[in-house]
């Protein structure tokens, strides 16, 4: 028979947001008949809407012109979904460890390696319900923890995370996992003491900056940014046209970095090599070259800033006598000193911008609160906020439904149709852990720390404290239930979080997940939930850069399998708590909140401005509605040139509304903080870190090590697409078993010293442990350093504190201590590592039954190896 | 109305969306009688190869699209002509019917873009989505490129760009006649940054001749503010490369880009005290 060629189009957001925000809305076309997805393309604007009715916006400077385009520009990472929801991965049926036994022994110690048995989803909600009452009697609420953050699909009704707080907002409390800011560490924790820039730290007045860059600007500086990899999976390939576009029109791109990444590959005018985490010694002595030589705006300061005479004193070596000079600076950074001063003189002489994307090693390793606040510092000097001298970024551009933060032209409304959404709604409740300390707050209660942690918080937050876990009077945690199980693999420490999951104290995990893999092997009951394909929803585009969008997600094909989604899965366990009574008392009925699904999809439209456009009914047909671009865009005041022109009408939101090169409020809250005080500063250890390569732990672990965000996954998703493994001599190398491993890019003078080639199979390791990977011999990394992407399934050989790791998640093996003392960040890039060879046919005498497991090298680890007589 | 493909290596950023839609396409669909279903994995009707080009800190990465030539004397029509034919638009098809068992076909391409399907017993290949250009559309391998670096469409609106390409393998190009044209191929750069050790500093304006020693053609350039030079798409061969600033004695060195790109490192220049 022959198939259906256009089959029937509907529209998919295939974003990962999560939280209810949307992005990448592609067309899907079905075949109805055959219950099957044909193929995944762009959303076209322009289907329904006329250019005239968008408004369509375009940028016109030194001659050419940049416009929106009328399709969505998906990525691969988009095209690749089918086999995301067809994976060997997929979790088929309820699963229960085999030596867990709720009523006997619960063999703790045994999670992670022991196997799983299928259980049907009724005898999987009577266990969950009685452990609930169980726990919740025994040791009080709060000893169940919730870990509902992370990176999920996007989806609103049937949101991948925090069903479960619904509920348990509805049958007492439970302590929450708050997450961190982990994607804007040293923005959060120290860009926000000089420059205010609240939620996040990073400049929160970024509207026309792209137009202001393309009329005036002369650079822009790509420090440790990647927009070719990282929006891909928060916004798509509008972060890559603006590259291109730079080129087009002369904006010299200067990429700093360790490595030469996607967009450095590609786009960049300049590499200036600069070792992992030595940024703020680079940045150091680029503030000396200009005072020496005194290229910066000392008018400007003196009318925008406080304390600058305070930093240039340090600077110039006063406080500890030692000057930052360029060649002081080469000697940590390696960075050429005379590259250092014709940066330096390159910048003063021209309107630079600064450009991120989040993550790496600039912003995620320890003391990343200097960096990040130096960058601020040397922006302050010559003029923030002048035409063609901003901050700015290539994703996020409607975070927080903040209309101030996208850098292109804004549409009129940023739709929010939250009313639909079903998971964590940001309930609060008393009990609360950083997720950065998690580990220890299992095995070593009590612990404390200070703010919520909760990324989005204003800058005083991180003043409050100390908080405690747990609360006085109420126990330590017994029970997890999870719907984000990647925590070993995207978090700090991941090796102390495997000892932590296997710790006695607690009684029952239970997760649920769509595929199996990561701490879903710490589960003692796992339920199956589904892909986005497989329900009905509503989702927004609002990060496209073209216009934003809502759009109504018509179900593609039926639930996989025996799985549910997550709301509905949540839902088996309501009802059955219902049979205890009490405050379990018609739980099901109140955790649903009274609506059917499509009447909180209808709710969700209403609450848009879609609807004064359509009725719900036509919205349904159409299935989406963009909005255009905001009227008379080109007049919104460019970046930051309201403070630039008039800092007293128009101040920053730290204490003095202006830039702080002395922070009053750190000062004030932490005056004994070493590795963070009022001043930015140079930072060699402390606060538990030794992460030098010149201190004494780098001659045991000489390598700084890269752990970028990821170019063919998003975090920890889409590590099984046999589409992308099949890739190589990029994405997977192939070992001598036939086993695809993650791949670690190596310099070829380090190679040589080491011995290394391309396809050599080696341990990455420091005493937390040590994960394998496949060599790249390449002139992608600098000497010194070495890169390997993060996010790579888990595969354990030896677990815990000093264990080995198959499949290359390197966040086990970086620190467990945070970003400083009073900031309780995640350090998950540019920490110390060596690297040597492994005989991958030894290992597997040695370790027998995890290199034994069934393995599909095409898909990796596939669900079946873990799954009592499926093997 | 003959189709043709253009590829233009200076919009290509690498991201594989091509490659990743042909899958999507291909896998698990059946587009009789044009292409029965790839298999997952192995086969690679479109597949972009990447090239890292020269040495730190001056590191580039290069991105060509490999696919059916869509030949106008394709060497697989002579190899197996009963079960390949050309398309009136110029679409090369392999009629999965009449190739069955046919596994020499799978040697016959010069391009290496046919691949053999164990499992169907069938040579494969792109087939430009001839069953989506029937339907009015267009590849999705070309839908869904944000850049624009892969086109298809008539030949005469694409009369200036052919004009300028390249065939992929340009030995080639008379004998097979490919269908698929490349825009700015990459040839080889020539790059350094000149310094004055003794000052420490990088110098800016140095003039920098580059004589290729075979043909003799000279390059000339100037150090840019960060003291870099930057040769682009020359030849690979062997030059002779002088180094000129005022004040300083000139230096005379050699390098060759015949295998690869060439960073030669700093250049170290001394003040002309004599």
């Amino acid at each position: 028979m022959e198939q259906d060629v256009t089959g029937t189009p509907i529209v998919k957001g295939l974003g990962f947001d999560s939280f209810g925000l949307g992005s990448n809305a592609c067309t899907v076309d079905v075949d109805r008949e055959n219950d099957k997805i044909i193929r995944i393309r762009p959303l076209h604007f322009d289907e329904h809407q006329t250019p005239e009715e968008l408004n369509a916006w375009k940028i016109e400077a030194r001659g050419k012109t940049f416009e929106p385009g009328f399709k969505t520009l998906i990525s691969p990472l988009s095209l690749c979904y089918k086999k995301r929801v067809y994976s060997k991965n997929r979790i088929p049926y309820p699963l229960k460890r085999v030596d867990w036994d709720p009523d006997g022994e619960r063999n703790p110690q045994n999670r992670g390696t022991s196997k799983y048995e299928r259980i049907s989803w009724d005898e999987a909600t009577d266990i969950i319900a009685a452990e609930i009452k169980r726990v919740q009697e025994t040791y009080g609420p709060a000893s169940i923890l919730l870990e509902l953050d992370g990176h999920g699909e996007t989806k609103m009704v049937h949101a991948p995370h925090g069903c479960q707080s619904r509920m348990f907002d509805l049958i007492g409390s439970y302590t929450l996992q708050t997450r961190q800011p982990d994607s804007w560490e040293g923005w959060y924790w120290g860009a926000k003491h000089i420059w205010g820039m609240d939620p996040l730290g990073q400049n929160a007045f970024q509207n026309n900056v792209i137009k202001d860059i393309s009329e005036n600007g002369d650079a822009v500086l790509f420090w440790g940014a990647d927009p070719e990899t990282t929006p891909l999976g928060w916004g798509g390939m509008m972060a890559s046209r603006i590259c291109f576009w730079f080129t087009e029109i002369g904006v010299k791109q200067v990429h700093i970095a360790p490595d030469v990444n996607y967009t450095n590959a590609v786009h960049a005018d300049k590499w200036i090599p600069v070792l992992p985490n030595t940024d703020a010694a680079l940045q150091l002595a680029i503030a000396y070259t200009w005072i020496k030589e005194g290229t910066y705006d000392q008018e400007y300061l003196d009318t925008h800033a406080v304390g600058f005479e305070n930093f240039k004193y340090y600077v110039m070596g006063g406080e500890d006598g030692v000057p930052k000079t360029p060649k002081w600076a080469e000697a940590i950074c390696g960075v050429p000193s005379y590259t250092i001063k014709a940066f330096a003189r390159y910048w003063a002489q021209h309107a630079v911008s600064i450009a991120h994307c989040n993550g790496g090693s600039y912003i995620r390793s320890c003391f990343a609160h200097e960096p990040a606040r130096l960058e601020v510092a040397l922006l302050g000097m010559q003029g923030l906020g002048k035409p063609g001298a901003n901050q700015f970024k290539f994703m996020e551009w409607t975070l927080y439904g903040i209309p101030t933060v996208t850098p292109l032209p804004p549409s009129v409304e940023i739709p929010d149709p939250s009313p639909a959404y079903r998971g964590w709604y940001r309930s609060f409740p008393d009990s609360f852990i950083p997720k950065t300390m998690i580990p220890e707050a299992i095995m070593d209660p009590p612990i404390q720390w200070y703010g919520h942690l909760s990324a989005g918080m204003p800058r005083p937050d991180q003043f409050n404290g100390p908080f405690t876990f747990p609360l006085e009077g109420n126990e330590r945690l017994h029970m997890i239930w999870s719907d984000s199980p990647c925590w070993e693999t995207c978090w700090n420490g991941g090796n102390a979080m495997q000892d932590a999951l296997r710790d006695p104290s607690i009684e029952f995990v239970i997760i649920q997940h769509p595929w199996l893999e990561n701490d879903c092997y710490f589960a003692d009951i796992i339920l199956p939930t589904n892909t986005k394909f497989e329900t009905e929803d509503i989702g927004t585009d609002n990060d496209n850069g073209q216009w934003t969008l809502i759009y109504y997600e018509q179900q593609a094909i039926q639930p996989r399998m025996e799985s549910m989604s997550d709301m509905e899965a949540v839902g088996e366990v309501a009802k059955k708590l219902e049979k205890y009574g009490g405050i379990y008392e018609n739980l099901y009925e109140r955790y649903m909140g009274g609506k059917t699904c499509e009447e909180y999809i209808q709710a969700g439209f209403e609450n848009t401005g879609a609807a004064q456009k359509m009725d719900f009914e036509e919205f349904k047909e159409k299935q989406y509605y963009a909005f255009p671009t905001k009227e008379d865009w080109q007049d919104m005041p460019a970046g930051l040139i309201g403070f630039y022109e008039d800092p007293e009408a128009n101040p920053l939101s730290t204490p003095s509304g202006k830039l702080e090169y002395y922070s009053t409020a750190l000062a004030q809250n932490f005056p004994d903080d070493k590795e963070r005080g009022p001043i930015p500063h140079w930072i060699d250890q402390g606060a538990g870190h030794e992460e030098r390569q010149y201190l004494e732990r780098g001659r045991k672990y000489p390598f700084l090590l890269v752990s970028n965000h990821p170019r063919w996954r998003v975090h920890a998703n889409l590590d099984d697409v046999t589409w992308f493994r099949e890739m190589e001599e990029y994405v997977k190398v192939t070992g001598p078993d036939g086993y695809k491993y993650e791949p670690v890019w190596v310099h070829p003078k380090d190679a040589g010293k080491l011995g290394l080639e391309s396809g050599d199979i080696v341990r990455i390791y420091n005493e937390r442990g040590s994960v394998m990977g496949g060599v790249r011999v390449t002139e992608r990394i600098m000497p010194g350093a070495i890169s390997q992407d993060h996010g790579a399934r888990v595969d354990g050989v030896v677990l815990g504190t000093g264990g080995l790791d198959r499949g290359g998640a390197n966040n086990l093996i970086a620190p467990t201590a945070t970003t400083s003392r009073h900031a309780a960040g995640e350090v998950t890039s540019g920490f110390l590592v060596n690297i040597e060879k492994v005989d991958v046919f030894a290992l597997a005498e040695r370790y027998p039954e995890a290199f034994g497991r069934p393995y599909d090298p095409d898909c990796g680890l596939i669900a079946s190896s873990r799954l009592v007589g499926e093997e | 109305m003959g189709k043709v493909f253009v590829f233009d290596v200076s919009k290509c950023s690498g991201c594989r969306n091509c490659q990743i839609a042909c899958k999507d396409e291909h896998v698990d669909n059946d587009w009789s009688p044009y292409a029965k279903p790839q298999p997952d994995t192995g086969q690679f009707w479109n597949r972009i190869e990447e090239k890292v080009r020269g040495q730190v800190p001056k590191v580039k990465v290069a991105y060509t699209l490999h696919m059916c030539q869509h030949c106008d004397d394709a060497p697989c029509m002579k190899a197996a002509p009963e079960a390949v034919y050309k398309r009136e638009d110029g679409l090369v098809i392999i009629d999965p019917d009449k190739a069955k068992g046919c596994e020499k076909l799978a040697n016959a391409c010069p391009y290496g873009a046919i691949f053999w399907n164990e499992e169907l017993e069938l040579p494969q290949k792109c087939t430009g989505c001839a069953h989506l250009i029937d339907a009015g559309q267009i590849p999705h391998c070309v839908d869904v490129c944000a850049h624009g670096a892969i086109r298809f469409g008539d030949e005469e609106e694409f009369a200036e760009e052919i004009a300028q390409a390249q065939a992929l393998v340009p030995e080639r190009a008379d004998l097979d006649r490919p269908r698929v044209y490349y825009l700015n191929m990459p040839k080889r750069f020539l790059a350094g940054i000149v310094i004055d050790p003794e000052e420490d500093e990088v110098i800016i304006g140095a003039k920098v001749t580059a004589q290729n020693i075979g043909t003799g053609e000279v390059l000339v350039t100037q150090t840019d503010e960060f003291g870099d030079f930057w040769f682009h798409q020359v030849s690979a061969a062997q030059w002779r490369v002088y180094v000129e600033a005022d004040g300083y004695m000139t230096r005379v060195f050699e390098e060759s880009t015949t295998e690869e790109d060439r960073n030669t490192g700093p250049l170290e220049l001394y003040r002309n005290a004599l």
